[in-house]
């Protein structure tokens, strides 16, 4: 079993950027924009946010999910460092899919806890709406069909047994559904409800999101298309099912979008502009696909690393994130770490608890199905959020507690896991 | 070193009709499909075994628009479940002969045994199960 050490040295995050999760192809502003340029604007805001420039920086990572397919590069942190001012630096790619904004700030931080470097950047990008078009500049993409997308997310999986077994990659959609159904005796049509209603949740926190790209409340969609009720609307043809349990409303928005953090020794952090907000500890897990009950057990395994090197419990923990590609997991991954009551976590959802106004806020950006997913840099866009709602400065979908310690479950890449935990300084 | 192609042996035996995996000498974990190392000592120490198929499906999801693959069409109805062998590996797998009719009636009685099978598919052979009538 593995025994975290404490950080050498504490370290914590001073700056942090995102850019709009949307589409770039389709608004005249945003046409053009290349993978480059898209991470330099989020690089140079939390860049921007820590009152630092690149010549502070001593070294940075870089993330994208495939870019391979998505820039026609296999060194992508190679191309973008021009874009902001750090030619020259050194820097690493890495690519967990949509684990990775996540783990982009795992290895910053341990770049900067082992005394290697002061003042690193981490920073995630990935045009996931679009595709380069052959052979030429980088300012000229495609839009992609979903039969081009699913030739690649089978690259997630094993070749060896996952992909040839052929139930791994199908079962990820409802695994946790199912189980949690059928452990706690709800009704399929129960199931439902609860997932709509998490929905409508994380569209209500997206509609006070000016970065989200889903934005219009159901209740509000219920109404344009004649539903008086907006569960009935949920439940109806306008939002299909897309396996026996997830719905669309439940399921990722693919977009483009771009974020980074920078972190420093928390002894210098005063030194700069940005509020600074300490990295307590990270948990770590992984499982090949064809694992039963993967996403359950990574989750338990990273949150009880997270939990054990902090010396926090579950009751410390004011703010929740989770990659919820599919929505159950926000749910699951919520009582797993014991934020919500297990078996009960439910009725939080239904009773609106989890939204941004309720009393266990999770996802208060609207979470993938509504703020959006641009794959690899999803996770570090929930990072940007809880320091901005850590910091206080999210207006209107500001948490009413200000969260003193926040986790973040990650998830993602056939399939990582990892549990991080964020401490507000005094 | 002897580095066995342990792939090709699983696929090479699937082929004369035999389901192979491997037994830790050590600890007497059997990994299913085989690996080189055990995972539950970490040794290194294995020796292949032929399974006998027997298993329980102890969890199972159905498959739907976006989670159906038209090269699975043979085997419908099929559901994708969580499948423990009797010699003890759990990973998930495609279980046959279960439908929206009959998951009612599965669903209480989990787990529920099931044999595997082996099929063909386009240039291979893979594993599948079917449930087994109590």
């Amino acid at each position: 079993m593995v025994k975290l050490g404490k950080y050498s040295r504490s370290v914590s995050i001073i700056g942090v950027g995102c850019t709009p999760f949307m589409n770039f192809l389709d608004n005249p502003a945003t046409e053009g924009l290349s993978e480059g340029e898209v991470f330099g604007y989020a690089a140079l805001a939390a860049m921007e946010d820590a009152g630092v420039e690149a010549k502070d920086v001593d070294f940075y990572f870089h993330t994208q999910a495939n870019p391979y397919m998505g820039s026609d590069y296999i060194t992508p942190n190679m191309q973008v460092a021009d874009w902001f001012g750090m030619r020259g630096k050194g820097s690493a790619h890495h690519s967990e899919a949509c684990c990775s904004g996540y783990l982009a700030l795992d290895l910053a931080v341990n770049a900067v806890a082992s005394g290697k470097f002061d003042v690193v950047l981490s920073g995630c990008v990935d045009l996931a709406d679009s595709l380069p078009v052959a052979n030429m500049p980088a300012h000229m993409r495609r839009k992609f069909s979903f039969e081009e997308f699913i030739v690649s997310t089978k690259l997630i999986y094993d070749r060896a047994y996952s992909r040839p077994l052929a139930a791994g990659p199908m079962i990820a959609f409802d695994d946790v559904a199912a189980w949690y159904t059928h452990a706690y005796g709800l009704t399929d049509e129960k199931m439902d409800d609860i997932l709509n209603a998490a929905a409508i949740n994380n569209r209500r926190n997206a509609a006070k999101c000016p970065l989200a790209i889903n934005r219009t409340e159901f209740k509000d969609l219920a109404k344009e298309n004649g539903f008086d009720d907006v569960m009935a609307f949920m439940r109806s043809p306008f939002n299909p099912k897309l396996s026996e349990y997830l719905r669309i409303s439940g399921f990722e928005t693919k977009c483009d979008g771009a974020a980074a953090v920078i972190v420093c020794p928390t002894e210098m952090a005063k030194d700069f502009k940005g509020t600074p907000i300490e990295v307590l500890g990270i948990g770590n897990a992984a499982f090949e696909g064809s694992q039963a009950h993967l996403e359950m057990r990574g989750t338990e395994e990273a949150v009880r690393q997270a939990y054990e090197v902090t010396g926090l419990t579950p009751s410390d923990i004011d703010l929740f994130y989770a990659n919820d590609f599919i929505i159950t997991s926000h749910l699951i991954a919520a009582e797993i770490a014991g934020y919500l009551p297990k078996g009960e976590g439910w009725k939080y959802i239904m009773d609106g608890r989890t939204a941004y106004d309720g009393d266990r806020p999770i996802n208060t950006n609207g979470g993938r199905a509504s703020f959006g997913h641009a794959h690899a840099a999803s996770g570090m866009a929930d990072i940007f959020e809880a320091v901005q709602q850590m910091r206080g400065l999210c207006g209107e979908r500001q948490v009413k507690k200000l969260p003193k310690h926040t986790m973040l479950r990650g998830f993602g890449g056939g399939q990582n896991l990892a549990a991080i935990i964020l401490g507000a300084l005094n | 070193m002897n580095m066995e192609p342990i792939v090709k042996r699983f696929y090479t035996s699937l082929e004369e009709g035999k389901m192979m995996g491997r037994k830790c000498k050590r600890c007497g974990v059997v990994e299913f499909p085989p690996v080189i190392a055990c995972n539950g000592c970490s040794c290194t120490d294995m020796e292949w075994v032929e399974i006998s198929g027997k298993a329980t499906m102890f969890d199972f999801v159905l498959p739907g628009v976006m989670s159906t693959r038209p090269d699975n069409e043979f085997l419908q109805p099929y559901c994708y479940g969580c499948v423990e062998l009797e010699e003890g590996a759990k990973f998930n797998a495609i279980v046959c002969g279960v439908t929206k009719k009959t998951k009612k009636d599965i669903v209480p009685r989990l787990p529920v045994p099931i044999k595997a099978r082996i099929v063909q598919k386009d240039g291979y052979k893979t594993v599948v199960f079917d449930l087994v009538k109590e």
